[in-house]
């Protein structure tokens, strides 16, 4: 019988956690050796860690790059030499406006090029969302509900929270429309491209099952894709109603990255949406088939300057919002992936490894995440406390906003909108030249 | 090109055309069939027995009366759960999440088992090992949380990534639901015109519900029991096993299911015909010899496409092109090659009259579509069978003659046929898992379908063309 831990235990658990996460990514202990992959490498986790507790990069740890051998681990950026690089200064601008057609509807301009992507109630606790919630809110940024319902430990911060509408209708409300600063259709998503979401039977717990008004310990299934949309003119006719229902709310649709990614991104910038939001095929996800993450869709890098282009060939460019977010790990996979032609990043995993992932690929089994992340478990959740959640979350955006800086200051820029789409910013590394 | 004319006595002998049958929805039965034999395990667990006495003692004396907080372990698999907790971990139960070693990182290291690390070679990595076993045992999807861990696109199959829509399903019944796809293929020759005078050639080849044939196993592992439960597993799954005549005969496996492989020289003597049988050497030949299919298996090496093209004038209409277990021939890896052989027939206008069943370089799920996707109309699995079945490789595996495999020495027919329906199950699953995201409804119109396909090449070109360094 699992139960609610005493607060002793949550303190000596946290306690131990907390060292063990400051220790390795201090370099005070060796790294783990099973711990990292090509894409997330050890020193990119210990580094992600240590930003999230200090707000700034490590020196000494590879931070910017995996070793997957291609996409954003393959391209650098050629800066200016160093006599002509501006002043570190916060009057380097990150910030970005996701409202750029709709004068009736909110003026919203986030102060980072990045916001938070859906991760629902039950693939994580609401703990952590509320900690991305908070980290949100002071940053001048988003989070979104992800398809799982509107927990109350949200609603003290609906202005930086984002209501995901996705195939399955879990949780979603009338009232949960109303009170956002942005609704986000989710078509589909990177990781598990064409397949719908996936919560296994064993985090259907009764809380969870509640919220999504459904039957608890049962896989809940979101079927794909939305059984009222069929072509563009349904998907306008989506938009249409959500549009109705919060007048003032921006519109954003969430959509994978198939081949023809780019036509898909006209559609709906004529079914009017403001932001159009692409997730690569290397996202993270709660529960997947191992087959579709892999093999379907293309990876983000791919996706974002096919659909740059073809906005910029279409004249409608500068009318939308071109979101990237599917494996987009870095600081400067956010700036490579700005200077490809994308406006701005949604991050997920990196928010989770701020807050002590591992990357271990466990989410979906049993009780859930042991480090209480992925988890709706009565004891594991009690790991992440939303203050300290939130103070990880925060420190890594401060971290990222520097970097971005840094960046922008080396190539002589002096705005983040000023690198969107500078692919003559960018050298490719080819593989040649490894190590 | 001249076509030889189908003999006549073909058409009225007793091999099955096409046949009407009434609508059964086909389904494959899975059970849970755990490992025969015990695996290396993938995660080491090395705890410094000192320093865990050390921390029970400092815990004990720090939290003395709360025994909970004293009793609490940092695994919630079960790892430090025995008898003794950590002084006699289970690494049976590790899955790496590596909490235990982030508490207490003076007492607890987990690693990578370099056992398991050598399990599989260079092609058949331990990974897909790890995956092909899971699936063998559940006959299930595998289905992980967060997102994709490897290199970024790849050699191989991995070159390629597979297309979905963002709208368009075959139904709307969903996947989990009533939504049908069909996999059924075709094995066999199909006129490419209808003749009402009694003298066109019919069309004479097999259905089978799924593109998932058995190919033989490499010699050593060619045991009785081997090929028995090949041919049962085959007859159950309603496909086909290719097998080495004398092996047929030696374990009596001969059934509707097993295509024998031969020499054109050995046809006479085989009575009845089966369904199908593959020829070796001189499948033209064979032809006249028999009223069976007539298969032949072509390995991807120097000549294959005069021999292909020569084979199909004479009148061979089902090919079993052949590339080494790591996808090898001609010098070229298989997806190149499948596709030159597709675009080869497109060209010349056959390519609606032949089958093509290939094997090779066949080792994961996704190599299914994908390989289909290139022009193959099915697979026959080779080592992926033996890693279902826990045939331990030697060394690396690299051609049937001479791969060394190592089968469990309690392998039984029962457990061995369950096992491969599991495992067909599974890869059927991630193929309609594939073909649902594409909004297809059936396996043949997924045949040579480049569109369905991006490939890393070309879709690097287009996002990095004019970045410095990448031409």
């Amino acid at each position: 019988m699992i139960s609610v831990p005493s607060p002793r235990l949550v303190e000596k658990v946290t306690h131990y956690l907390h060292q063990g996460f400051h220790d390795h990514s201090h370099s005070l202990l060796e790294p783990p050796p099973a711990l990292g992959d090509p894409r997330w490498t050890d020193e990119l986790i210990m580094a992600t860690w240590f930003q999230a507790e200090h707000g700034r990069p490590p020196d000494g740890i590879e931070h910017r790059v995996g070793r997957s051998g291609g996409g954003f681990d393959r391209l650098d950026f050629k800066f200016l030499p160093e006599g002509d690089w501006l002043a570190h200064s916060e009057d380097i601008g990150t910030a970005i406006p996701l409202n750029r057609r709709d004068p009736a509807r909110r003026r919203l301009e986030i102060a980072l090029p990045i916001y938070g992507g859906g991760m629902s109630y039950g693939s994580v606790s609401e703990e952590v969302m509320v900690s991305r919630a908070i980290a949100a809110q002071e940053w001048g940024t988003l989070t979104c509900t992800g398809e799982g319902g509107y927990p109350d430990g949200l609603k003290p911060y609906a202005d930086s929270v984002i209501t995901q509408i996705a195939t399955g209708l879990f949780g979603v409300r009338e009232e949960t429309i109303q009170r956002a600063p942005m609704i986000e259709f989710k078509y589909a998503q990177g990781a598990k491209p064409g397949l719908g979401g996936h919560l296994l039977g064993d985090k259907s717990t009764t809380t969870v099952a509640d919220i999504r008004e459904s039957v608890p310990w049962v896989s809940l299934f979101s079927p794909f894709p939305f059984h009222s949309v069929y072509s563009v003119e349904d998907h306008r006719k989506h938009i249409d109603w959500a549009m109705i229902m919060n007048p003032e709310a921006l519109i954003s649709v969430k959509v994978s990255t198939p081949i023809d990614v780019d036509m898909v991104a006209v559609g709906s910038y004529y079914a009017g949406a403001h932001v159009f939001h692409m997730d690569g095929s290397y996202g993270g996800t709660g529960a997947a088939p191992e087959i579709a993450k892999k093999n379907i869709a293309m990876p983000i890098e791919l996706a974002i300057p096919k659909v740059h282009r073809h906005l910029e060939q279409e004249g409608i460019r500068d009318e939308i919002t071109l979101i990237a977010s599917g494996g987009v790990r870095t600081a400067w996979d956010v700036a490579k992936a700005i200077a490809l032609g994308a406006d701005g990043c949604v991050l997920g995993t990196s928010e989770l490894v701020a807050m002590g992932c591992t990357r271990c690929s466990n989410c979906e089994r049993g009780r859930g995440c042991p480090f209480g992340l992925t988890t709706t478990d009565p004891e594991l959740k009690e790991w992440v406390h939303p203050d300290w959640g939130a103070m990880r979350v925060g420190n890594l955006y401060a971290s990222f906003q520097w970097q971005l800086r840094d960046i922008l200051r080396k190539l002589g820029l002096g705005a983040i909108a000023e690198l969107r789409g500078r692919r003559d910013l960018l050298r490719y590394i080819p593989e040649e030249f490894d190590a | 090109m001249a076509m030889a004319e189908p003999r006549n006595e073909q058409l009225e002998g007793d091999v099955p055309t096409v046949q009407a049958v009434g609508y059964r929805r086909y389904h494959i039965d899975t059970a849970p069939t755990p490992d025969l034999a015990d695996l290396p395990h993938r995660f080491l667990v090395e705890v410094d027995r000192v320093e865990l006495l050390k921390l029970l003692v400092k815990e004990t004396w720090e939290y003395w009366g709360d025994w909970d907080v004293v009793a609490a372990r940092p695994c919630v698999y079960g790892v430090f759960s025995g008898p003794i907790g950590g002084f006699a971990p289970r690494p049976e139960h590790c899955v790496g999440c590596l909490r235990c070693t982030i508490q207490h990182p003076e007492a607890v290291t987990i690693r990578h088992n370099p056992e398991w690390k050598a399990w599989g070679d260079t092609y058949l990595s331990p990974k897909l090992v790890e995956t092909i076993l899971s699936e063998a045992t559940l006959g299930a999807v595998p289905v992980k949380g967060q997102g994709y861990r490897g290199r970024f696109g790849g050699p191989g199959w991995d070159r390629i990534w597979t297309d979905m829509s963002e709208i368009v399903r075959p139904t709307r019944d969903g996947i989990h639901g009533r939504e049908f796809i069909s996999t059924v293929v075709d094995i066999g020759s199909r006129p490419m015109h209808l003749a009402t005078n009694g003298d066109g050639e019919r069309p004479r080849c097999l259905q089978l519900p799924l593109p998932i044939l058995f190919d033989s196993p490499p010699e050593s592992a060619q045991t009785v029991v081997m090929a028995r439960l090949l041919a049962h597993a085959a007859e159950e799954l309603e496909t086909l096993a290719f097998l080495p005549l004398p092996l047929v005969r030696e374990a009596g496996a001969a059934s509707p299911a097993v295509v024998p492989q031969l020499r054109a020289s050995e046809l006479a003597a085989l009575q009845p015909a089966p369904r199908m049988v593959e020829i070796l050497d001189d499948a033209p030949a064979a032809l006249a010899l028999t009223d069976a299919i007539v298969c032949e298996r072509l390995p991807f090496e120097p000549g294959w496409r005069e021999a292909l093209l020569a084979s199909i004038a004479a009148g061979v209409r089902v090919f079993h092109l052949v590339a080494d277990y790591h996808g090898r021939g001609d010098g070229r890896f298989v997806r190149d090659l499948v596709m030159e052989a597709h675009a080869l027939l497109v060209e010349k206008g056959l390519r609606d009259m032949v089958t093509l069943i290939g094997s090779g370089g066949i080792a994961a799920a996704e190599h299914v579509p994908k390989a289909i996707i290139c022009g193959f109309d099915a697979v026959a699995l080779d080592t992926p069978l033996l890693a279902a079945l826990q045939a331990q490789p030697k060394g690396s595996v690299t051609d049937a003659a001479t791969a060394r495999f190592r089968l469990p020495e309690s392998l039984n027919v029962e457990w061995g046929v369950q096992r491969l329906k599991n495992l067909a199950a599974a890869w059927r699953d991630q193929l309609l898992e594939i073909m649902g995201a594409m909004g297809l409804r059936e396996v043949r119109r997924l045949r040579g379908e480049l569109g369905r396909a991006m490939f890393q090449r070309d879709l690097e070109r287009e996002a990095f063309g004019g970045i410095d360094g990448y031409d």
